[in-house]
């Protein structure tokens, strides 16, 4: 379970990324962090995962405060897929994934069996075992992408945090992606937090929906409850055309060249 | 298929094949080249003990006191230049840097060129007045470069890169200065130092040198898996569980001291901490637990060879070894590189 309590947050203090934010994460849950560019998502995430202070507020993960973890025992419990990467010195597939296990290994600096099993269940999860031995640089950016949330698999964790994991991405691979998340949900009962921009992905795939607004505040709540057409309009200042099939909600942003409907 | 999906991955086993197998290319340079030198010297009379132990067995003699010591002081040199290289390349996340990026080179430099014009005639533990200034010049540098770079916050790398270059230029500067106000016989000294002179040295001190240079490239060994983490960046390293703090200072304190050290033996050698690791990683590929041991192996023999050459080639004079590394060096490393490159991206 993750609680944040109270989070304030600001790069200079006249503009609030983070104002008072308060949350709940239920073990087992899949949450989406959406809302537009610059209101502070990744910095969110950075939060959570400790690359970033807060100015005031506590986040607690599993009834201890983040900041009582050492790197090491935090990296035991979140993992965490970012953005922006330049692999250098061309790391193979599989000695990239096997990095996630260092704080595992013992003082000998060698992975061991258990280590190689996980290793290849997370390989396999992802589909990224065809192309174990070859370079990162060699890759598409899909295929990067899987080999990262491999990476995160195969370091274990009950939390995982991804920062819009399906950037780059064609339909197909998008969609493999939530499947492969919404999995790792069901199967290993993990709690995951996605960045994205893709509200229609984030609606059929997560329990619940963290809306950052942009002025340090924020909405909390199912797909359901957060996203209609008035909001989206508010938030992020585009219309939007709204469809219903069977129970689900689909949203469509309409442009001023977009071809009318009706 | 488990077998396949791993393949490639470092095992002990590997590690210690590839470290026996470039020991055993070590050993085989080292022997060759102390029987190669202006003087011909000859394997049985080296080892022949004369009956009446008062005669001067000069083929005895030349080995021990002239060659070995030279080949000893080559090989640390090579060892240590070629894993700071390493950790330089690994701290930074650049293939382009050397064990003189930051600062060290120039200390050094204006260091020495101090101790030279000031015309010193102390020694301290049987080191001269250069190799001492040039020591204490080149931790200095560094230590100024890495203070400035940790000021310049997250993005330190750009910032230890831009700071190496500043403080390399004003060193220069204020070296070019100096030598302007000289005399040549003093600016020459200086020069051939400078550019990497290997000259015989008493064993005392060849001990401490291997000592210090054998412990810090152990220590870098011991951390090799961190710094494979840290190639993905400071924030993914972190989020790995690794203290990057701390490891950056340690490696990067290491590297710096080993790197002195070599400088002081030798003066300023250039190449082989570029090209050294780039061509273990372009073979052997890029995990740090295995380029310590290979790099530490593979440079040392790099530099006995590169220094026989340097010997032998205008005997009886010598030329100064960090000609020698940069033209053999040089192409050796460009045929790996367009060999080799297109199977690493290591660009991208």
């Amino acid at each position: 379970m993750i609680k944040v309590q109270n989070l304030d947050f600001w790069y200079t203090p006249e503009s609030s990324i983070l104002k008072g934010a308060s949350f709940i994460v239920q073990r087992g849950e899949f949450l989406a962090i959406v809302g537009p560019n610059g209101t502070g998502k990744t910095t969110l995430l950075n939060l959570l995962s400790k690359t970033l202070m807060p100015k005031s507020g506590l986040i607690k993960i599993e009834e201890n405060s983040i900041k009582s973890y050492s790197n090491k025992e935090l990296a035991k419990k979140i993992a965490i897929v970012r953005q922006e990467f330049v692999p250098v010195f061309g790391f193979s597939v599989i000695e990239t994934v096997m990095m996630a296990r260092t704080p595992y290994y013992g003082s000998i600096g060698f992975e061991t069996g258990t280590d190689r099993k996980i290793v290849n269940e997370a390989l396999e999860a992802t589909n990224t075992n065809r192309f174990a031995s070859r370079t990162l640089g060699s890759l598409s950016a899909g295929e990067r992408q899987c080999v990262f949330i491999a990476r995160a698999l195969a370091q274990n964790t009950p939390i995982l945090l991804l920062d819009e994991p399906t950037n780059f991405l064609d339909l197909k691979n998008q969609v493999a992606i939530y499947d492969l998340l919404k999995a790792a949900q069901i199967e290993k009962d993990k709690t995951i937090i996605a960045v994205t921009h893709d509200i229609n992905l984030a609606s059929q795939y997560c329990d619940e929906i963290l809306l950052l607004k942009g002025d340090g505040s924020l909405l909390h709540g199912s797909p359901k409850d957060i996203f209609s057409s008035e909001c989206i309009k508010e938030i992020f200042g585009v219309d939007v055309f709204k469809g219903t099939i069977g129970n689900e909600n689909f949203f469509i942003p309409i442009g001023k060249y977009t071809k009318k409907a009706h | 298929m488990k077998n396949e999906t791993m393949k490639g991955l470092l095992t002990p086993g590997i590690l210690a094949r590839r470290t026996a197998l470039a020991a055993a290319v070590l050993v085989a340079v080292m022997f060759v080249c102390s029987f190669i030198g202006s003087e011909r010297i000859s394997l049985k009379a080296v080892f022949y003990t004369a009956p009446d132990s008062t005669t001067v067995n000069p083929d005895h003699e030349i080995f021990v006191r002239v060659r070995l010591p030279r080949i000893i002081l080559a090989a640390i040199v090579g060892a240590a230049l070629a894993c700071s290289g390493v950790t330089f390349q690994a701290l930074l996340r650049n293939p382009l840097a050397d064990p003189y990026i930051l600062g060290i080179s120039s200390g050094a430099a204006l260091g020495a060129t101090i101790a030279v014009l000031g015309g010193f005639d102390w020694t301290l533990w049987g080191r001269s007045p250069i190799a001492v200034f040039a020591f204490a010049g080149g931790l200095a540098a560094v230590w100024l470069v890495w203070s400035i770079g940790r000021m310049t916050g997250k993005f330190y790398i750009t910032g230890l890169l831009l700071a190496g270059v500043v403080v390399n230029a004003f060193f220069s500067a204020i070296i070019m200065f100096l030598t302007s106000i000289a005399k040549s016989q003093q600016v020459h000294a200086t020069i051939f130092w400078l550019m990497g002179n290997m000259v015989e040295e008493d064993f005392l001190v060849l001990w401490i040198g291997t000592g210090c240079i054998a412990g810090g490239i152990t220590a870098l060994f011991l951390i090799s898996p961190q710094l494979n983490v840290l190639s993905l960046g400071e924030d993914d390293a972190r989020s790995i569980g690794l203290n990057t703090t701390g490891i950056q200072t340690f490696a990067f304190t290491i590297a710096a001291f080993i790197t002195a050290v070599a400088v002081s033996l030798s003066g300023l050698i250039g190449f082989v901490g570029l090209i050294v690791p780039h061509a273990i990683r372009l073979i052997f590929g890029p995990d740090h637990r295995q380029l310590f041991p290979l790099c530490a192996i593979i440079g040392a023999a790099f530099l006995v060879g590169a220094d026989t050459v340097a010997r032998t080639v205008v005997a009886p004079a010598q030329l100064p070894v960090g000609i020698v590394t940069a033209i053999v060096g040089g192409p050796f490393f460009l045929v790996l590189l367009i060999k080799y490159s297109r199977k690493v991206h290591w660009y991208k």
